[in-house]
């Protein structure tokens, strides 16, 4: 029983899950308690000491399912002659591995033996890799070439499989052959899902905000990327308005610090300083923190329409943040606050469009970004701080790196994805919209003023 | 009175009127047994609370609870000092403390002879204990039902953590107090924000979904005994397939269960889409979630 829950938390730990050595040994306290036989009550021992979260639970179900059922059960009605049989074929596969003298066959060999860790580590690894920075043609083709690699190895031993069957065809029963068969068939299907098919988040928690009120008629629900010059000034009114509404509002949230009722515990508390003389009046009214925002902006093609006014009432209503920081990203990424603290707003979009240190005709490249962003950005995230993220999640078939992603959402208090394409364009073609809505806390349509408003009037608000 | 067993708490739990999972039982008794809290997560209005409740009840314990939002610091939730309480005694003794620096000359001894009464002041007397410190102190053990953690700050969590490490708690001017007797403590979240992974690593998991179709059942007959059976199906599959429904609120088991009641008031023997748009105010909490149950009206029943 030892050695199976450490070799399970240890493929845990391949397939990115945090365990500690407490939780493994809280594990084996807790099954000295429980009827280890009974199946509902062991799974539910591992998986309350080892999913700490239910967005892991899937990956926690697939796991559990690939060391307990699929590949570590012999059947009970397993005769000698299969055993033999299966042993003798996992022999003459070893061989075969060795003398390939690859690594990628020694972690197969050792998956088709029932120790999946290392594969899962390896696919694990493959499926984060980061891509060399490549000057002139870009791609994402080492990460899909190691994966083909894989695929056709596992096929290669599949074949292998099969010809060994069929050479021992004489001497075995063919109910044993065929049993052997499906075994290392399951084996090789499992091995293939793993590398093809990763499991989603359960995301329990995110907020899907579909529909919004339409609270201004005609160009309320037009699209910023359709706004004619006359409609872009319209629409600047209708912001000028929001702003100096939101901050009418946020603004007397503030002053009524110095309102409300009296504390008079506190204000006894300070008296005592100046012998019991109330120099000091404290109110029970606090004004809300205000939290730091981090934006991320997508400024290629249709989504910098959406960015710029999101941008602009962003920067009208600093006052009601304690920093905003702002980035705007293609396929690189580039520290804009700057221009916006220096700048009237409007100066501040047109010289991000001009002025900006970036590359404006390269396909966009969300996995780099956020790579970028790890890289030299990660601390501006903190458990106070709200990332906006703006963009479509058209990533040109480049390697998302959800991955980072998840690591933004532990080191920041919120994360909300603002998607100013159609609902009905998300995941489709390019866009990994999917990918990312299992990592973030919040996704919402932004393609016009309308939503937008409603964005920002509950941020705020 | 602890649990034995599983089956234990399955049973014992049923008799407080709490319907759990096998799942659920074998969480809590594991939670008592190795006396670590439990951190529950789950959608709004599916029995997180309730559990607490119903363990309460099953084991003969007092429930304390405490609230978490935004804002929430260690004067609300561990302690204060009722400084009007001690502002007032001072008053009341001054003539004792005049006294008791009467035969001093000197400021330093009149100082030193007051600081070393000053316990009188700040003593357990003039302490107002909290939540927390009112599940640490109490002789008989009780269960914390700290509501709603993941609104608090990132600076309560940790002192959270502190607490729920050693089950003890330091007042400068009184000292270290341990807790005489282990509270069972719970910790519900409904994932506003992600919990640190320290506080997660100290609990034990446990995740509540909405029940499925045949334990929604069981719940609504036993808080509603007097329902018909064919009304009671069609009401479980109407809710389920409401559920999956892309809606802003899901209906939570207590809507499920104001619908039972509405129907029978409104003495509707089945459910047709006509009763199902007149009552839809009990299900749904906002507008656009009504509209959009209007559109699949026809399917839902």
């Amino acid at each position: 029983m030892l050695e199976t829950i450490l070799k399970f938390s240890a493929c845990c730990r391949a397939y990115r899950f945090n365990i500690s050595t407490a939780q493994t040994l809280d594990c084996f306290e807790q099954l000295k308690l429980i009827n280890p036989v009974d199946e509902t009550e062991f799974k539910t021992v591992l998986k309350t000491n080892f999913v700490k979260t239910q967005r892991d639970a899937p990956h926690f179900e697939t796991l559990y399912n690939l060391f307990f059922h699929d590949i570590n059960v012999s059947s009970k009605t397993e005769v000698n002659q299969d055993k033999e049989l299966k042993d003798n074929v996992l022999d003459a596969l070893g061989e075969f591995a060795k003398q390939n003298n690859d690594p990628t066959y020694d972690v197969l060999m050792e998956f088709m033996q029932g120790d999946p860790q290392d594969y899962l580590g390896e696919i694990s690894d493959m499926h984060n890799q980061l891509e060399e920075k490549q000057a002139a043609l870009k791609s994402n083709m080492g990460q899909l070439a190691m994966r083909l690699d894989v695929m056709l190895k596992i096929n290669q031993l599949r074949s292998r499989v099969l010809e060994l069957v069929k050479g021992f065809g004489e001497n075995a029963a063919p109910e044993s052959l065929e049993n052997i068969e499906k075994h290392f068939s399951v084996l090789f299907d499992k091995a293939y899902d793993i590398l093809t098919r990763e499991p989603k988040k359960d995301n329990v928690g995110l907020k899907d905000v579909k529909n919004t009120e339409d609270k201004y008629k005609n160009i309320g629900n037009k699209p910023f990327s359709n706004l004619s010059p006359d409609e872009i000034e319209m629409t600047r009114d209708v912001i000028d308005q929001l702003v100096r509404k939101l901050n009418d509002i946020t603004s007397r949230r503030f002053v009524a610090k110095n309102k409300g009722r009296l504390d008079i515990k506190k204000t006894l508390k300070d008296a005592n300083k100046f012998q019991g003389i109330p120099v000091h009046i404290h109110y029970k009214h606090k004004p809300l923190r205000k939290g730091k925002v981090v934006t991320l902006c997508d400024i290629s093609g249709s989504v910098w329409s959406a960015s710029r006014f999101m941008l602009n009432i962003l920067y009208s209503l600093q006052d009601c943040f304690s920093r905003v920081k702002s980035y705007v990203f293609v396929s690189g990424l580039c520290d804009v606050s700057e221009i916006f603290e220096q700048n009237d707003i409007n100066d501040a979009i047109d010289k991000v469009m001009n002025e900006a240190d970036i590359e404006y005709d390269v396909p966009t490249d969300y996995g780099q970004t956020f790579a970028e962003f790890k890289e030299n950005h990660m601390h501006e995230l903190n458990s106070k701080t709200t990332l906006i993220i703006i963009g479509d999640a058209r990533s040109n078939y480049m390697n998302p790196h959800a991955e980072i992603l998840e690591d933004m959402r532990f080191k920041c208090k919120r994360i909300i994805w603002l998607n100013p394409e159609p609902l009905a364009s998300w995941d489709t073609g390019d866009s990994e919209m999917l990918t990312y809505k299992s990592h973030v806390n919040e996704v919402r349509p932004c393609q016009n003023i309308n939503q937008l408003c409603a964005f920002i009037e509950d941020l705020i608000l | 009175m602890d649990f034995k067993n599983v089956e234990d708490v399955q049973s014992r739990l049923e008799s407080s009127n709490y319907i759990p999972s096998r799942e659920i039982s074998t969480v809590i008794f594991l939670a008592q047994a190795t006396q670590k809290p439990v951190l529950i997560e789950g959608p709004a209005g599916v029995g997180k609370t309730e559990l607490a409740k119903a363990v309460s009840r099953s084991m003969g314990r007092d429930l304390i609870r405490m609230q978490c939002y935004e804002g929430l610091d260690e004067t609300k939730a561990l302690y204060e000092w009722e400084y009007a309480k001690q502002l007032l005694y001072t008053q009341m003794v001054k003539d004792k403390i005049d006294h008791l620096i009467s035969d001093v000359t000197d400021i330093n001894d009149a100082v030193a002879k007051i600081s070393s009464q000053e316990d009188a002041f700040f003593s357990e007397k003039f302490i107002q204990p909290r939540p927390l410190l009112k599940a640490i102190t109490s002789e008989k053990p009780v269960v914390l039902l700290i509501d709603e953690v993941d609104k608090s700050d990132p600076e309560f969590e940790a002192f959270l953590l502190e607490l729920l490490s050693d089950f003890q708690v330091t007042i400068p001017e009184i000292g270290t107090m341990s807790a005489v007797s282990m509270p069972f403590v719970f910790l519900t979240s409904n994932n506003y924000r992600d919990m640190s992974d320290a506080l997660k690593r100290r609990c034990v998991h446990l995740y509540i979904d909405y029940p499925e179709l045949h334990t929604e059942r069981q719940i609504v007959k036993m808080k509603i005994p007097g329902i018909k059976e064919e009304l009671l199906d069609k009401l479980v599959q109407t809710i389920g397939n409401l559920r999956k429904l892309d809606l802003k609120k899901k209906p939570c088991i207590s809507e499920t269960l104001d619908w039972a009641k509405a129907l029978i008031a409104l003495e509707a023997d089945e459910i047709s889409p006509e009763v199902l748009r007149d009552t839809l105010n009990v299900l749904c909490k906002y507008k656009t979630d009504e509209e959009t149950v209007k559109k699949h009206i026809e399917s839902l029943v």
